[in-house]
């Protein structure tokens, strides 16, 4: 039986190579120190996979209509108990997403992870953080009870308040002027097709480019980091060391190009991935079995009594449209855009080599001002809610 | 006198049916006043500044662990012995103000607030307790524990939570008299609609002001330093505050701005007197004030980096005079009257052109809120620039001129808080809670609130 | 390659141009259709449509009253959308509001201890007459085409002015 399936992979890798693809995958060189941090990139990763699986399970029974998407999911509400708990993962395995990459982003930010030559790394990252933003939003669309269909109104009106072709966008992604039936079959369009068919070639170019240039880790692993510590030696160049592929694979500052201590992807790596994912499925599990996805009354906008209340990661932006007053109204798009653009800016504004977060305090603090800012009208915003 | 602190709130909840239901009435409500009021200025003053110093405290002794440098360590110890110090006097005016003034002279409502706030007034009493002990401990061991320097972090941590939450409950009690609501229920009380914004506010208010604070201090010890280690710390400690106080600055446009929109929504009577009746004079010296405060600490900011001619000092130059520009713009005054309601009551609220005395340019919206966000723009760009030129600087050659900026945004800052004090305290008036007991009768009236009207 | 003619284009060049050509061919031809298809909508008229609100005689005076009336929604579907209309009869005077805030078009009600239409989103307040008197809405409250024959109101799914 053995010798069969040794014959079979034998034949199998002589018209494939996978004996090579899969060493090449597992066995690469990761720096050790701060591992645990590393573990946030394959969380996200096994998220949006989650998400992958759950949402093509969901439409073999959604039905993307105003009059039928409701009923569908309350069928399945009513109906379907393993139904509801694919529909409650897919709804906390997102919310759950929506932190895990905040955290990625902040992490990579914080190390410095996008300077030269990771600058793709960060910028694909950015276009991920963008995307998986899109789909939070436009999945919010689709139950068509009550938080889906305000929900839908006052994100799709946000961009009417773009300069000279506002209404024009709007219309664009109602499919008429106010919110229906074809604003539905749309989001579903986008949600299903239109941005995962960016988002999951994108996540292979992000790991594409990761692969090229190896895991940068963070400040501690390198010989630049004993730069600024007084009384400590600089260790040792590289050229006096063995250094293990693909560092560095392409030109960088020589003190932060090889970490001093890298051991093997595979088991190492993917042991505490492996940990930290398992854990955070645990958490949506049972989150989808203990609270489940809520579903509202069905979309009704005749109604004088429903008060709106935006999702949670949708709180600061709602929150600026309270505080924004009405000439300014445009504003609550610039501080978004501005947002990203900035983002996308980073890696080409931060230059310099240093990659010691304490030593970066030029943008450091303005990164800190950027998302106490944010955390604080998220605070601002849920207390509010809280009073209405 | 501590444990007599932490005893105090549940000796009055049993007294407080025993009290007379009214207050000493007439005689000298004008004096009690004044009385507590520069009381309560004194109390903001130096209890903002221990429970910020217990916050930032901690926060720099970790950063200095991290980063293994002396200075932190240094000046977080330092920030140890101004709370151990300060505390006593902090607390001591804390009890006479709720002993003599708030029992003596408005003892219904004293007991009433006891009744609703039991549970924030008995949290708050303990986290006097915690906070003393801890950062006696926090301070003492210092030196004795530098070898579990992860322990000792860990006790000024909890010295920060406890400082966090001593804030946290008496905003719960003073958001709750701005903007009542149903009492019954402690999760409403504890997050009434200003209690949050109010919280943050005072948390990072509280945060700026230690940092300007030592500031001062620091420039006055490096004016006096003899040698030249002092002459380094001092000075590199001066400029951290500054910058630290500018940092937490920045976000109060924006929390204030949401704190006012609360208050609008859940007080409109209140926020009409702030910003349009007797109290928008005020306002408008805090707004200009606030502009003084961003525009002295670029000024220093520029001066600091020229003296060593570190690179950037051009720009932070321009960005001065930016500030000044938008600081001129905020001081417009929107009613060339005392107030806009004075104005409107005379009839001329129309522009000055058509022989009214209304200023446009003065109006909330937008110049005031385009102020508003050109000062936290143009000081991010200050800090940003300031901080990318600290390379260049050498730390112990600073100047006079330097140092006396620093001074001089103490008293900015103390200004500030005074000011900002003073127009929470006043806000609500004629209540003590806002829309149900008044000042001078202290008891219940029924709730009218001013119908909302249009917001010129 | 240097003894040729310039002006000719060499075998390599050709090649190039063809694949480039053949690329654009393609996109254009997908890319017409699928533009068009995706901004048809906005060419398409919205169709007015009539329907009776109700008698209106016993709206009380200065006391917004809520009516629902159904309408199409003008595509494939044949089930109505309910709308809310807010008869305002002050004096003489009647007007026709819907309850889409100018803002972000939530769901406006009506406060009676406020005397104001309430937008519950972000705040915004309108008085009476459908102005705008607080908060971020930047427009008076929507107004629907409408007349009345005798004491009944009939409305038109349009508003007066766009928003
Ligand atoms: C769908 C979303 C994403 C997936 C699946 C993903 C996946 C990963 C993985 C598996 C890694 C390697 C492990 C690690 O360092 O954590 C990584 C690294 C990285 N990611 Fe992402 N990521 C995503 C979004 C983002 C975002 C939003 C950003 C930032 C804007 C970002 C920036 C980076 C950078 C700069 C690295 C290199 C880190 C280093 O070499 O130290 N990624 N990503
Ligand atoms: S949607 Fe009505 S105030 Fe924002």
């Amino acid at each position: 039986m053995r010798r069969r399936l040794s014959a079979a992979y034998e034949w199998f890798d002589e018209r494939t190579a996978i004996r090579s693809l899969l060493r090449k995958g597992l066995y690469e060189a990761v720096p050790v120190r701060g591992a645990w941090f590393y573990t946030l990139g394959s969380a996200t990763l096994v998220l949006i996979i989650l998400q992958l699986v759950t949402g093509i399970f969901l439409t073999l029974l959604f039905v993307p209509s105003v009059t039928e998407a409701w009923q569908s999911l309350n069928y399945l509400k009513e109906h379907d108990a393993f139904g509801s708990i694919v529909r409650g993962i897919h709804l906390w395995s997102a919310y759950i997403l929506l932190f895990v990459i905040g955290l990625h982003m902040v992490r990579t930010f914080f190390s410095g992870s996008y300077k030269r030559p990771r600058e793709l790394n960060w910028v694909t990252g950015v276009g991920l953080f963008v995307l998986v933003l899109g789909m939070a939003i436009t999945g919010a669309f689709l139950p068509w009870d009550q938080a889906a269909y305000w929900t839908a109104v006052v994100v799709t009106n946000i961009p009417a308040y773009t300069p000279f072709i506002g209404s024009f966008i709007r219309a664009l992604w109602r499919g008429a002027d106010t919110v229906g039936p074809i604003t539905l079959s749309r989001t579903f369009g986008i949600h299903v097709w239109l941005l995962p068919a960016i988002l999951f070639p994108l996540i292979g170019a992000h790991l594409a480019l990761l692969r090229k240039h190896g895991e940068f880790g963070s400040y501690i692993n390198y010989r630049g980091a004993y730069k600024s510590r007084e009384g400590v030696d600089v260790p040792p160049a590289p050229a006096q060391r063995p250094i293990e592929p693909p560092y560095p694979a392409a030109p960088s500052e020589e003190l932060w190009a090889a970490p001093l201590q890298t051991e093997d992807f595979y088991p190492h790596q993917t042991f505490k991935d492996g940990i930290v994912s398992a854990a955070l499925v645990i958490v949506v599990f049972i989150l989808a079995v203990a609270i489940g996805a809520p579903l509202e009354a069905i979309a009704d906008p005749a109604t004088t009594s429903y008060t709106p209340v935006p999702e949670w990661f949708f709180l600061p932006l709602d929150e600026l449209l309270v505080l924004v007053p009405q000439q300014l109204i445009p504003l609550v798009l610039v501080l978004p855009t501005g947002g990203v653009l900035l983002l996308l800016a980073l890696p080409f504004i931060d230059r310099g080599p240093e990659r010691n977060p304490f030593e970066r305090p030029a943008v450091m603090v303005p990164g800190a001002f950027a998302v106490l800012f944010v955390v604080i009208l998220t605070l601002l915003g849920s207390g509010r809610l809280f009073n209405l | 006198m501590i444990a007599l602190l932490a005893l105090i709130a549940p000796a009055f909840h049993g007294l407080q049916t025993q009290l007379p239901a009214q207050a000493p009435q007439g005689n000298n409500i004008v004096g009690a006043q004044i009385a507590i009021g520069s009381l309560f200025s004194l109390h903001i003053l130096i209890a903002g500044l221990v429970s910020g110093a217990a916050e930032l405290g901690p926060a720099i002794e970790f950063l200095g662990y991290v980063r293994q440098r002396r200075n932190y360590d240094r000046l977080a110890h330092g920030l140890g012995r101004f709370i151990t110090y300060y505390f006593s006097v902090s607390s001591t005016i804390a009890i006479l103000l709720i002993t003599v003034l708030l029992v003596g002279f408005w003892g219904h409502f004293w007991t009433t607030i006891v009744t609703i706030g039991w549970w924030p007034l008995f949290i708050e009493a303990w986290t006097f307790v915690l906070q003393v002990s801890l950062a006696y401990l926090w301070y003492y061991t210092w030196e004795p524990m530098r070898a579990f320097k992860g322990v000792h972090m860990a006790i000024g941590g909890l010295l920060a939570v406890a400082s966090f939450l001593q804030v946290y409950m008496i905003d719960v009690i003073a958001s709750y008299m701005l903007t009542p609501t149903n009492p019954q229920n402690p999760v409403r009380l504890a997050l009434n609609p200003t209690s949050y914004p109010l919280t943050v506010h005072r948390t990072v208010g509280n945060l700026a002001y230690i940092g300007f604070a030592f500031g001062g201090f620091c420039a006055i010890r490096y004016l006096r330093a003899k040698t030249a280690e002092n002459k380094r710390f001092y000075d590199w400690a001066g400029s951290f505050g500054l910058l630290w106080g500018v940092s937490m600055t920045l976000l109060q446009p924006v929390v204030g701005y949401s704190y006012a929109k609360e208050i609008q929504l859940h007080s409109y009577g209140s926020w009409y007197k702030m910003m349009f009746g007797s109290l928008s004079p005020v306002f408008l010296w805090q707004i200009t004030l606030l502009g003084i405060m961003f525009l002295t600490a670029t000024l220093y900011f520029a001066r600091r980096l020229r003296t060593d001619e570190a690179r950037g000092s051009g720009i932070l130059k321009l960005l001065a005079v930016g500030m000044v520009l938008t600081t001129l713009l905020a001081a417009q005054p929107y009613a060339l009257g005392f107030s806009y309601e004075t104005v409107a009551a005379a009839g001329l609220n129309r522009p000055f052109w058509d022989g009214g005395l209304i200023n446009p340019l003065g109006s909330m919206i937008p110049w005031k809120v385009l102020a508003l966000m050109f000062y936290t723009l143009i000081a991010i760009a200050a800090v940003v620039w300031y901080l990318r030129g600290l390379p260049g600087v050498v730390w112990g050659s600073a100047r006079r001129g330097e140092q006396r900026i620093l001074m001089l945004m103490t008293i900015l800052t103390m200004l500030m808080m005074v000011t900002m004090g003073f127009i929470r305290e006043n806000g609500r008036g004629p209540y003590l809670i806002s829309g149900e007991m008044t000042i001078q009768g202290q008891q219940a009236v029924p709730s009218a609130q001013p119908t909302p009207q249009s917001s010129p | 390659m240097g003894h040729r003619d310039p002006r000719r284009l060499s075998r390599r060049q050709f090649g190039v141009l063809g694949t480039q050509v053949s690329g654009a061919v393609i996109a254009v031809l997908l890319g017409i259709p699928i533009v068009g298809f995706l901004i048809s909508p906005l060419f398409r008229q919205q169709q007015a449509v009539w329907r009776k609100v109700g008698d209106i005689a016993g709206v009380p005076d200065g006391e917004p009253t809520k009516f629902e009336v159904a309408f199409p929604q003008d595509v494939w579907t044949t089930a109505e959308e309910n709308l809310a209309v807010y008869v305002v009869k002050t004096g003489d005077n009647t007007k026709v509001f819907s309850n889409v805030c100018t803002h972000m078009q939530c769901p406006v009600r009506w406060e009676t201890a406020l005397h104001q239409f309430l937008c519950p989103c972000h705040g915004g307040l309108y008085d009476i007459n459908g102005a705008n008197v607080g908060g971020p809405p930047p427009k008076p409250l929507p107004q629907y085409v409408h007349r009345t024959d005798g004491t009944t109101l009939f409305v038109q799914n349009r508003f007066t002015e766009e928003i």
